[in-house]
């Protein structure tokens, strides 16, 4: 079996996808979110509540927080509708910050045999006691995280495949020309910022739960600076491009600890160097369109 | 009545530093019509140059401030070449994550070199406070307000007045068109991304004198408090850039007496989002944001 340490990677390597992947819907429709950490957030509170404190099942809790992200994504979505660019970005980032910050001053708090549970403010939100009651060990914890990243990045990898993926191309290219073609332009941002909030949420739910403690400041706007960054490393050509992102820094970088104490050096002048050289990512269109064409080619020889 | 005023003095104290920073800003935007996040950064890294030469050789207030600038002009240079220069014109938002993530760079560099979470400064006026009657204000503060006039005055005669003002606003309007007059479009960013540096080593000297201390933190703050003060005001606008200042430090010694600590950078915030939402120009851009909008229109 997989030792602790593996086992630890892989499941912040899961988790840490679902805001990759989040940031990267936003990409896909012509934006920049500098803020997909505030939906994480408001997922890992969400469902902490429902389980811990409502005696909710697991899978429901993580749906609930879910849920609750998707419609926090509506409440940034329909604001932010008229800007675009700069002034989108900064409006994501102003938004998370409002996120984490009430957060610090949120307090919910029932009692349960003698003790108090439930989020207390800039304490943190203790004992979400889950995978300890229901006796889930790490590597179970793991494939749980791996099958739900398994099934949205299915969910996303076959939209992109079908006539919807190609109007959110479509939109992120140019929405103007979009419009012109009878696109519903507004309609396509406010659906997919709000899907983002749901798939950020997702891992949000999940992080909670394994790591039964959550406080706000976790959530601060270098995850979510993180996120966006693997999208933009990985490559924006496919739903495989942030996943890239996420093995390179998480699985190459913090894990081998050749560049400990000098990894945010490291990967910052790699994300500012690939911006110059490669600006959409390993992965861009053209990467994609090539290896599917290699793989078509290989398939029409055998 | 009498706390509402004493907090606006105390406002308008936090909020000149906040105006020095917005400016810089704003003169980058107004050249580039890109945003530097690493603004914040480069600064604390000139203040941490001065800081250094302060502990290592307890060198004057002249010297400390020399280095203050020319560090962040160095560092300045470094974001300019490497997430601007070479990063294509059009590509607006590339830049604001290049400078992102050297953001992270800078500031951990600095840490590497500067373990520990505070350093000394020296202090100007550091304890004199200056009185109206029942109303008083830190002299440092006031100090800072007349520079940050000055600067303004300073700018608007560089930007308006001189031949180099003339060719930053012409790479400003149109980079191309520029270029093929013969302006050296190069040459004209990178100087005016030194003078913003400067004028940035200039604030963040200014503000650690006054607080006599400064951590690695401190590029975090100052990239946010002035992203906020120069979006209030209107990105690219000199004067508003003065205005969203004092009103972001106005608005936050008001929202820290009356609602408490917590609350203070929630309402700056909400301010950002709501002006970002209903007034993307600012206060004083909307006229340039909404030509600029008519013209793209027209295209």
């Amino acid at each position: 079996m997989l030792d602790d340490h593996l086992i630890g990677v892989l499941s912040n390597m899961g988790m840490i996808s679902f805001i990759a992947l989040s940031a990267y819907l936003v990409l896909v429709v012509g934006e920049i979110s500098f803020g997909q950490q505030a939906f994480f957030a408001v997922s890992a509170y969400a469902s902490g509540i429902a389980s811990a404190m409502w005696g909710w099942p697991f899978l429901a809790a993580v749906l609930w927080g879910a849920a609750v992200a998707g419609l926090a994504g509506l409440l940034l979505a329909i604001p932010t509708l008229r800007i675009r660019g700069l002034y989108f970005a900064i409006a994501t980032l102003a938004f998370a910050e409002m996120v984490r910050l009430a957060l610090e001053i949120f307090t919910y708090q029932v009692e349960q045999d003698g003790e108090l549970v439930g989020p207390n403010g800039s304490e943190g939100f203790r004992d979400i006691r889950y995978i300890y009651e229901a006796d889930i060990s790490a590597g179970e914890f793991l494939l749980v995280i791996l099958a739900l990243l398994a099934a949205t990045l299915a969910i996303i990898l076959w939209i992109e495949r079908t006539r919807l993926g190609a109007i959110l191309r479509m939109v992120g290219e140019d929405p103007v020309l979009a419009r012109l073609q009878g696109v519903n332009v507004n309609l396509a941002k406010i659906a997919t910022v709000a899907a983002a909030g749901l798939v950020a949420g997702i891992g949000g739910a999940l992080y909670a739960h394994l790591n039964t403690y959550v406080e706000p400041k976790i959530f601060n706007v270098m995850l979510g600076v993180h996120g966006l960054a693997y999208g933009l490393i990985g490559g924006l050509g496919t739903a495989f491009g942030p996943l890239l992102g996420v093995a390179l820094d998480i699985g190459v970088l913090e894990s081998t600890r050749a560049f400990s104490g000098y990894r945010m050096i490291v990967f910052g002048g790699l994300v500012a160097v690939l911006l110059i050289v490669r600006p959409r990512g390993l992965l861009d269109e053209a990467a994609v369109y090539r290896i599917r064409r290699f793989l078509l080619r290989k398939h029409a020889g055998d | 009545m009498a706390d509402f005023l004493q907090n606006c003095l105390d406002g308008i104290a936090t909020g000149s530093a906040y105006a020095l920073l917005a400016l810089g800003f704003t003169l980058i935007f107004g050249v580039l019509r890109r945003l530097n996040l690493s603004y914040g950064p480069s600064i604390m890294a000139g203040v941490f140059a001065g800081t250094a030469l302060y502990t290592a050789f307890n060198a004057g207030l002249a010297e400390i401030a020399i280095a203050t600038v020319i560090g962040a002009v160095v560092v300045g240079a470094y974001i300019e070449r490497l997430c601007f220069w070479a990063i294509r014109k059009d590509m607006a938002v590339a830049s604001m994550v290049s400078s992102f993530v050297i953001w992270m760079q800078i500031e951990e560099g600095v840490t590497l070199l500067f373990p520990d979470r505070t350093y000394a400064f020296p202090g100007i006026l550091a304890d004199a406070v200056v009185e109206f009657g029942p109303f008083f204000l830190r002299a440092s503060s006031l100090a800072m307000l007349a520079i940050a006039a000055l600067a303004v005055l300073g700018l608007l005669g560089l930007i308006y007045r001189t031949h180099f003002g003339l060719a930053v606003r012409a790479v400003s309007e149109n980079p191309e068109a520029a270029r093929v007059a013969g302006v050296n479009t190069g040459l004209v960013t990178l100087l005016a991304f030194a003078c913003a540096s400067a004028l940035g080593g200039l604030a963040g000297f200014l503000i650690a004198a006054g607080d006599e201390q400064i951590t690695p933190l401190f590029g975090l703050w100052a990239t946010f408090k002035g992203l906020i003060a120069m979006m209030l005001g209107g990105m690219g606008s000199i004067p508003g850039a003065v205005l969203g200042g004092l009103l972001l430090g106005v608005v936050e010694a008001n929202a820290l007496w009356y609602l408490g600590v917590e609350t203070r950078d929630l309402i700056a915030y909400m301010l950002l989002f709501a002006v970002l939402t209903f007034r993307p120009g600012g206060l004083m851009g909307q006229a340039a944001l909404m030509a600029r909008r008519a013209a793209e229109s027209r295209v």
